[in-house]
């Protein structure tokens, strides 16, 4: 299915896992350092100070440098944590790899949003983005919060509505 | 080895950073292909197609495979009738930030004191080759020439790596069980998947690890042993898949280094969790 951001509740409401997706738009990009930072204005409640809209938004767990964009662990510990806010928060895909917690397929499922992973093919994904700027956090380097145009960016959903791809494979 | 100059040494260590990190080795992308012929999962093939056309990609524009371009190992074996050329171990540091730059690797050195390195407060290099690469190892081999490994080694695979004590009951089949149970953890965990499991089994925490970077140099898709055969079936059965998705390939290969062991109740097990792309590794013979 193709998805256009931002991207809108019925289009979640629609997808199950498995299902592959291709993403055009804009999508925001951050990973360990700069997510908690993101998490702390949104529980401030300022967002739109940095000029931040997480509504519909698709958030890809990667570094921005001259190596190109791949997918980082979203399990890693300061990663998973910011999907319960950050979804609170209006963010409707995460984007990256590897299995996360029964109690975040919890609170996606409770808060609208899934978690879709693409392969690390980062020559690939690289020739999938048309624009990247420093959205917010410049002093983190690669690490900053970008904001990325992608075209038919390739994913396949792996959580979605309390089921996980993970969860037959870790039981 | 002739009258080789620094200048040639940097040159000839640059090429093989860029080659390890764009370029998949003949018997990596022979098994990749044996695997596709298996798989029988659409998602699963789906993955390996990408992968397959993610390195063809990477290696025609010499672009990095993964973005992740990881931290430079490199392994230098030191002919017994070899000579090093003066100064090689700077040609060999600098050739290694050359490689960076041309790359390019991702600019993620950490800079600061040991706290703000720790915490990463200071914040990062701009610059590719200020990622340092790791203490060199040394081996000796027989006959005159040098020859160098350059391992590019991502952080992903050191997330679910792991170098620990095993009690081994004087049994192989005690440390096998504790190899084959940490790989299956760490492959239902990595994302990366399929895998190439990376181990070494020594005397101290330290040989162990060395071991392990042994046997993602000598490591060979084409050629496994029974141990590295078991190993790569019994984590296969999880069916994990690439990506995580299912199917019947969660480890594409094993490598396994045993060194000399400790007379004593356990061994030492060292663990890499090698990504999709790993073991991203070139020679070069001087």
């Amino acid at each position: 299915m193709d998805i256009t951001t931002p991207v809108s509740p019925e289009q979640i409401h629609s997808l199950k896992i498995y299902d592959k997706i291709r993403i055009t738009g804009n999508i925001y990009a951050g990973r360990d350092a700069v997510l908690p930072k993101i998490v702390k204005l949104y529980e401030e409640n300022r967002l739109t100070e940095k000029g931040l809209t997480l509504q519909g938004a698709v958030v890809f767990h990667t570094a921005v440098s001259v190596a190109g964009i791949g997918p980082t662990s979203s399990n890693k510990l300061e990663i998973e944590s910011s999907i319960l806010p950050l979804s609170e928060a209006g963010v409707k895909i995460h984007l990256g790899k590897g299995s996360l917690s029964r109690q975040t397929v919890e609170a996606l499922k409770k808060n609208g949003a899934i978690f879709a992973v693409t392969p690390p093919i980062s020559a690939l994904l690289t020739a999938k983005m048309r624009k990247q700027r420093v959205a917010a956090f410049p002093e983190e380097g690669i690490e900053a919060f970008y904001e990325l145009e992608v075209v038919e960016f390739p994913a396949i959903v792996a959580i979605a509505h309390g089921r996980s791809i993970f969860e037959k494979s870790e039981a | 080895m002739g009258n080789i100059t620094y200048e040639e040494i940097i040159e000839k260590v640059a090429d093989t950073v860029v080659r390890a990190s764009t370029t998949f080795t003949p018997d990596q992308e022979r098994a990749y292909r044996v695997c596709l012929a298996k798989e029988t999962d659409p998602n699963a093939c789906w993955v390996i197609e990408g992968l397959l056309e993610n390195a063809k990609q990477a290696k025609e524009m010499k672009l990095p495979l993964c973005d992740d371009t990881g931290i430079p190992h490199v392994v230098i074996e030191l002919g017994s009738e070899a000579q090093l050329p003066m100064a090689f171990l700077p040609a060999v540091e600098k050739g290694i930030a050359e490689g960076l730059r041309r790359l390019p690797g991702r600019p993620m050195g950490v800079v600061g004191n040991d706290v703000e390195r720790i915490t990463q407060s200071a914040g990062l290099s701009a610059r590719s080759e200020d990622v340092a690469m790791a203490p060199i190892q040394l081996k000796n081999v027989a006959g005159d020439k040098i020859r160098l490994t350059v391992i590019m080694m991502g952080g992903g695979p050191e997330l679910r790596g792991k170098t620990l004590r095993v009690f081994h009951k004087h049994s192989f089949e005690v440390v096998m069980d504790a190899m084959v149970e940490w790989a299956k953890d760490a492959v239902a965990k990595l994302g990366c998947q399929p895998v190439t499991l990376a181990f070494g089994v020594g005397r101290s925490n330290l040989e162990a690890a060395s071991l392990a970077l042994d046997a993602m140099k000598d490591g060979n898709f084409d050629v496994q042993s029974e141990i590295e055969k078991e190993i790569t079936d019994r984590v296969n059965q999880t069916g994990v898949g690439p990506l995580g998705l299912g199917g019947r390939t969660s480890v594409l290969a094993t490598f396994v280094k045993v060194g000399p062991q400790r007379a004593s109740g356990f061994r030492v097990i060292s663990l890499r969790t090698g990504c999709c792309v790993d073991p991203r590794r070139a020679s070069a013979t001087f």
